[in-house]
């Protein structure tokens, strides 16, 4: 069990030293922190709660249209963006990142990240 | 008898420990554990209690320094709060301390300085920061032999001694005879993961001065504040409109909900620090376009409110309805019969005539809007939850 957490330790803080992510979590798919890196602990229950539920919900209302599981949701503000995907059935991950970056690397490491987190959690 | 100070162990304990007994917390090793025996001398000095704290694998100054972390104020037991300080000769620093191991390595000269203290001390709690330090510098018989020897002591002095043990892959009969034969309560703390929730937890495996009562309850550390009791997620399901969103902020400490034009569209989330718990809180939408979500949040609760409006048993069919769909049948739930404040209002046991609700649920009469019921509520739902008294 210590391993586990462990490694999801490591896997978020080597996410959070990609250029531009300022914080991420690994959430289970409802709602519950099973771990985060972020400045503003306290917060860190309640954004793992709206991340689940947004991914959940933007993954229901495409898979309803017939559209399809998306690969992520993006929130775009002119502050940041928030960056959710699903890693398996039971988690997802979330990432913040700062506004001025390209996110096309980001991107690549949050797929990679998502399909470890995937193989942790099975 | 002391205080564990531990929130639901002394209730599990019957109080607390008697005078003259002995507990080993016996922690798994990568747990956060020790803080266990600190809270439990920090319980006794603060009912002006003497404590005797034994330090092997730290300096008596850190052992203080945590007492800071948690918010313990230890100037207020200055001259009851005393150390056996066996660390620092180790490492060759001098010691400001009362009494001091010379060879911390060497059985006979610890269990000498520890037997001249229960001599001289009033009644005390006296709490081994880390047996597992001492059984690795002075051999595991050896150690053994000389906690035999204390325990007795204790019991003739009358002094409650509480041990620190982390259990390292010592030989087995040392493992069998700590956890059921030397003390006269094991208290196992172990860390856990159920599916993606990784968690400490601690519970009774042992207590022979009362009804053993084997339950597990979660724990966080806190700091300040210490071992809190922990429940990850509690869910506030009922039909729209019943209350369940002023329900949640009332209960909480802080709290956020999605609402847009005067209904809840994702979810209500709390979070809230009770006497020695803490817990997140769910609350989910009532309208059933709302369903898949509500499905989607309700996974892994540990107890659930039902909200209902008092004054609307047209609501109660839905309400049953949402108990299904948050797969609530099983869990401890208990029905909050908001809206007491309206007239109309129905009592609760017409409520519960009328919803068929069956006599080992609670029923809580609440007036959310004005905070009235919800921590009674509260401390119903936990009790459920933690298989209460
Ligand atoms: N009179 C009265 N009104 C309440 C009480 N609790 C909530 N309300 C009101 O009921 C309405 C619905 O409350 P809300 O918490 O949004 O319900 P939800 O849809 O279940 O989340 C709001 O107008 C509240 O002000 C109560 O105890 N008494
Ligand atoms: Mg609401």
């Amino acid at each position: 069990m210590t391993d586990t957490i462990d490694l999801i330790d490591k896997l978020l803080s080597d996410l959070k030293k990609s250029g531009g992510v300022e914080a991420c979590a690994a959430v289970s798919r409802d709602g519950l922190l099973i771990k985060s890196s972020m400045q503003k602990e306290q917060f860190a229950e309640s954004f793992a709660a709206m991340s689940a539920t947004m991914l959940g919900a933007a993954e229901t209302a495409s898979t309803e249209l017939g559209k399809g599981v998306p690969n992520r949701v993006i929130v775009e503000s002119t502050q940041g963006r928030l960056i959710a995907v699903g890693a398996g059935p039971s988690a997802l991950l979330v990432v913040i990142v700062s506004p001025d970056v390209g996110l096309g690397l980001i991107l690549l490491e949050l797929d990679k990240s998502a399909k470890i987190l995937k193989e942790l959690l099975e | 008898m002391i205080e564990t100070g531990i929130p639901k162990l002394d209730e599990f304990l019957g109080g607390g420990i008697p005078n003259g007994k002995t507990l080993v917390y016996y922690i798994q090793p990568g747990v956060e554990g020790e803080i266990f025996g600190l809270q439990t001398i920090h319980s006794s000095l603060k009912k002006g209690g003497t404590g005797l704290f034994v330090v092997s694998s730290t300096t008596p100054d850190i052992i203080k320094g945590q007492f800071r972390e948690f918010g313990w104020d230890i100037h207020l037991f200055q001259d009851r709060f005393l150390f056996v300080d066996a660390y620092n000769s180790l490492i060759g620093a001098p010691s400001n301390e009362k009494y001091v191991v010379s060879k911390p390595d060497n059985i006979e000269a610890f269990s000498k300085t520890i037997i001249d203290a229960m001599k001289e001390l009033p009644p005390s709690t006296i709490v081994f920061g880390s047996l597992s330090t001492i059984i690795d510098l002075c051999g595991e018989k050896e150690t053994l032999e000389a906690v035999r020897t204390w325990n007795k002591m204790a019991n003739l002095y009358d002094h409650v001694l509480v041990y620190n043990f982390t259990a390292w892959p010592y030989s087995e009969e040392t493992l069998k005879a700590i956890k059921e034969d030397m003390f006269n309560a094991v208290i196992s703390v172990g860390g856990i993961s159920e599916r993606v929730i990784f968690g400490q937890y601690f519970g009774i495996f042992k207590a022979d001065w009362t009804k053993e009562i084997k339950k597990s309850m979660l724990f966080r550390v806190l700091r300040p504040g210490g071992i809190k009791l922990y429940i990850p997620k509690i869910l506030v399901t009922g039909p729209f409109d019943s209350g369940k969103s002023t329900f949640v902020h009332a209960l909480s400490t802080r709290a956020i909900s999605v609402d847009r034009m005067g209904t809840t569209i994702a979810l209500d989330h709390g979070h809230i620090d009770y006497k020695g718990f803490s817990a997140d809180i769910f609350g989910t939408p009532g309208q059933e376009r709302f369903d898949p979500i509500i499905k989607l949040l309700s996974g892994e609760s540990m107890g659930v409110f039902l909200i209902v409006d008092s004054t609307n048993p047209t609501d109660f069919v839905r309400a049953k309805q949402m108990l299904e769909i948050t797969k609530s049948y099983g869990l401890p739930y208990v029905l909050i019969a908001n809206k007491q404040d309206l007239a109309g209002a129905l009592a609760p046991e017409e409520i519960r005539k009328q919803f068929n609700l069956p006599h080992d649920i609670p029923i809580v009469p609440v007036v959310a809007k004005d905070k009235k019921g919800v921590f009674e509520a509260f401390e119903v739902l936990i009790d459920k939850i933690t298989g209460g008294l």
